[in-house]
């Protein structure tokens, strides 16, 4: 048995590894365990971040490709914020039974889809239609989502790191202007504006600049404000209401910036984003004793919690499933009561979880990856990774990054402000996500392999901390030209 | 072998397929030899010169399928040129590399290059050359006093390689040198430096600016007014610049002077995936013509088409073969 102790820090309400060894030395002697089987197990002690997540405080997971029933290797995963010390005997025992072909799943689940990629999964729904129904949420709750995020207000709002990006970005068109190579018209892209704060910030810092430098770049000045929820760039109008003539509010698909605006190829001089990647679609990959594997996800919720919503919300639990497909396609009027369809749609989220199975990876070639990734570059990856591994492939980040980056003009840069694991031996400290905040799904981005996509598109990539929070754990991605 | 009005050609490199990558990336880890990278280099050659004839070029080149980027197969070429050839991964990468004395005269072997291609083509065949000042830029000088100096000195050993390749048959020869666009302060000295180049090299030869396409993107902003007027004392027949994603604005430059050479006009955005139509290339032309007599003109992509897929590049190519006839008819050819 080989147990992983991920954790780096002591936290009491985590099950010690001598109760995770005594548990499974018990369940091996009263023959829940085959002695082979007991052999392999590789047990992840603290695996996951967030406090709401989508994970049973243990799950178990069969690694496909052994004929041997009694000695397919298991991997426990053990969620030291849900598992209470002195439960784990219990937990460990129901998630091994009853054990099935290819997954371990708990009685009394509803499922509302197939095995499938966590990309593809309802999860993505409900995140999508948080962002589009955000007011509704927020009324419901009484508490703007900035309240939700780790102190309180998000990292993209701190005055001084709006001050200094202006300045670094005012210094560049300075030296464009002295190498008379100043374009006529000069563009800036925000992608994900959230309530469009940052954005008016910003705005005010740099016309202030100008205006006391006398360097009259701001007329020059195309501000563009990009975001799929159109909600959400309309709300964000109010607060660059000083400066709407520079405004363009454009909805983009965050995936794929350059549909858009093919128009800005190699146009736009700076592109800003913060905490947009850790809200895009993700997989998750894992490496076990050589082999690879696709994480596949379902979506189910607990059918205890299902009938205890549906009698707070007056939903039959037979038609729990559906009213769920039904919320997910007109949102809250999915249940005649406007306020009892948002509890209905809180609620349900809450309850969402997601089992997991393991798919082999035959032929890592013909492997469907994101567009901006290859297999020899995950080779190439991987070969300096840990063996045993478990990482995000942030497809959804690298998709978005790849077609933003032929935005840049030859002199422009790409920053973001978001969550990054940098060193894929980070993983093995903790495997960051996904989460649940409010109505949306959090998830550390694989910064490690957005380093190695920027290099073959011509950039060089760069993490450095946040430095204006202390014990912020944003990081601030930002890129250079590659020789 | 005469050449039709609105001559086409490529700006040198041709689509650079993933599997070559990986195949060249390999090498470098030492799991293939050098021996069959040379074969593989040779069947992807060939392999690139046949899409050329079919998409109906009127000049073809190798393609230059065999360098890792523009600079380093002429580095490691260069006699007195000390590399770390531990310093790139990738094999795309830059070579770190030095000048720590006089660059000797000696033969790049890039002869052996055109006889290929010349024994794989009955069309006319052109070669390309990294210019000195391009090179100087990466080259680390720890030896002469003054990068004019060690451009000077590049020069004289590219001019006596172009002159083995005349006497090889070579009757196009385009010299490469994005990096003015980027140091266009340096033009000053480059012309000279050009004129050292091309002294005595009886061929066609043409000079090559763009904004650099090093992973497929511009690597500089701006416009061409830099090179003007000292372009016009370049003793080069061709001047070929990147027109098709920037638009034709530069154009203006050749009503405002009388150049005194033949112009390559990029018509197709080779930063860009999208295919332009024949339609498409042949307004550009005929825009360009406004400003270029079209005997004087020669069709061309902007740059290199390396970083795009070979169904693009070809697509591309064959667009552009095109339009450039659409014109032709339109001249009464």
């Amino acid at each position: 048995m080989i147990l992983h102790v991920n954790h780096t820090r002591r936290d009491s309400a985590v099950p010690t590894t001598s109760e995770v060894v005594e548990t499974l030395l018990g369940l091996l002697e009263e023959g829940t365990l085959e002695p082979t089987q007991y052999a392999r197990i590789q047990v992840h002690l603290d695996w996951i971040q967030y406090r709401h997540n989508f994970r049973e405080p243990v799950s178990v997971t069969r690694v496909p490709g052994c004929r041997d029933d009694n000695a397919v290797p298991l991997e426990i995963r053990i969620d030291g914020r849900q598992a209470a010390p002195g439960s784990l005997r219990e937990l460990v025992r129901g998630a091994l039974k009853p054990i099935a072909p290819e997954v371990v799943p708990g009685p009394g689940r509803i499922h509302l889809e197939d095995f499938c990629s966590f990309r593809r999964s309802v999860a993505w729904e409900f995140n999508r239609l948080y962002w589009s129904r955000l007011k509704d949420w927020e009324q419901a709750t009484g508490r703007d989502y900035e309240k939700a995020l780790p102190g309180g207000q998000s990292d993209a709002h701190h005055p001084q790191s709006i001050t200094d990006s202006v300045g670094d970005f005012w210094t560049l068109l300075k030296d464009l202007q002295s190498r008379n190579q100043l374009p006529e018209e000069v563009f800036v892209l925000e992608m994900g504006v959230g309530t469009g704060t940052r954005a008016g910030m910003w705005l005010d810092r740099f016309l202030a600049l100008d205006q006391q430098r006398e360097t009259k770049f701001y007329p020059r000045l195309r501000f563009l404000l990009g975001d799929y929820s159109l909600a959400t760039l309309e709300r964000s109008r109010a607060a660059v209401k000083n400066h709407l003539d520079q405004c363009s509010f454009i909805a983009l698909d965050a995936l794929d910036p350059i549909r858009t605006l093919s128009f800005l190829r190699h146009k736009i001089l700076h592109v800003h984003s913060s905490n947009m990647y850790d809200n895009l679609p993700d997989e998750e990959i894992e490496r076990r004793d050589g082999r690879i594997f696709w994480v596949q996800v379902r979506a189910y919720l607990p059918t205890a919690e299902a009938a205890r919503i549906g009698e707070a919300c007056d939903v039959p639990v037979s038609q729990i499933a559906k009213t769920v497909n039904r919320l997910l396609d007109v949102g809250p009027e999915c249940l005649p009561d406007h306020s009892r369809g948002v509890q209905f749609w809180q609620e349900i989220w809450a309850a969402l979880r997601l089992e997991e199975r393991m798919v082999a990876v035959e032929d890592l070639q013909d492997s469907p990856f994101p567009a901006a990734l290859n297999s020899a570059q995950l080779d190439d990856i991987l070969s300096e990774a840990p063996s045993d591994l478990r990482f995000q492939l942030s497809s959804g980040a690298l998709e978005s990054f790849r077609n933003t980056l032929p935005l840049l003009h030859p002199r422009g840069y790409l920053q973001v402000q978001d969550i990054f694991v940098t060193d894929l031996n980070e993983y093995s400290m903790g495997f960051h996500g996904p989460g649940k905040l409010e109505g949306s799904i959090v998830n550390w981005v694989n910064g490690a392999l957005l380093r190695e996509v920027a290099e073959r598109a011509g950039y060089d990539l760069h993490f450095a901390p946040f430095p204006y929070r202390p014990g912020s754990r944003t990081s601030v991605l930002y890129t250079t030209q590659r020789e | 072998m005469s050449l039709p009005i609105l001559p086409t050609t490529v700006v040198g490199s041709y689509s650079m397929p993933g599997w070559l990558e990986r195949l060249k990336t390999e090498y470098f880890a030492r799991r293939i030899s050098r021996h069959e990278l040379d074969e593989i280099h040779d069947t992807v050659v060939k392999a690139a010169i046949k899409d050329q004839e079919i998409a109906g070029l009127d000049i073809v080149s190798d393609g230059e399928l065999r360098r890792d980027n523009m600079i380093d197969y002429f580095v490691e070429r260069l006699p007195g040129v000390q590399i770390d050839r531990s310093s790139k991964k990738f094999y795309y990468d830059f070579y770190d590399c030095e000048v720590v004395g006089k660059i000797p005269m000696a033969p790049l072997g890039l002869v052996n290059d055109f006889r290929f291609l010349r024994e794989n083509t009955e069309r006319e065949a052109k070669i390309c050359i990294t210019g000195p000042h391009s090179l100087t830029k990466r080259i680390r000088n720890k030896h002469y006093p003054s990068e004019e100096a060690l451009a000077t000195d590049i020069a004289r050993v590219l001019n006596m390689e172009m002159k083995e390749l005349v006497k090889a048959g070579a009757r196009f020869i385009q010299i490469d040198e994005p990096y003015y666009s980027g140091f266009p302060e340096d033009f000053s000295w480059g012309v000279e430096v050009l004129n050292t180049l091309v002294e005595g090299v009886n061929a066609t030869v043409a000079v090559h600016i763009c904004y650099g396409n090093r992973y497929g993107k511009p690597s500089w902003a701006g416009n061409y007014r830099y090179l003007f007027p000292a372009i016009l004392k370049a003793k080069v027949q061709q001047l070929s610049l990147e027109f098709a994603r920037r638009g034709g604005e530069d154009l203006e430059l050749f009503r405002e002077f009388s150049v005194p050479f033949e112009v390559g006009v990029g018509v197709i955005d080779v930063k860009a995936e999208e295919v332009e139509t024949p339609e498409i290339v042949a307004a550009r032309i005929r825009k360009a013509a406004q400003f270029v007599p079209p005997e004087r003109m020669i069709v061309l992509p902007d740059c290199g088409l390396f970083h795009l897929p070979r169904d693009v590049a070809f697509a591309k190519l064959r667009a552009m073969v095109q339009g450039a006839r659409i014109v032709r008819k339109e001249l009464g050819h």
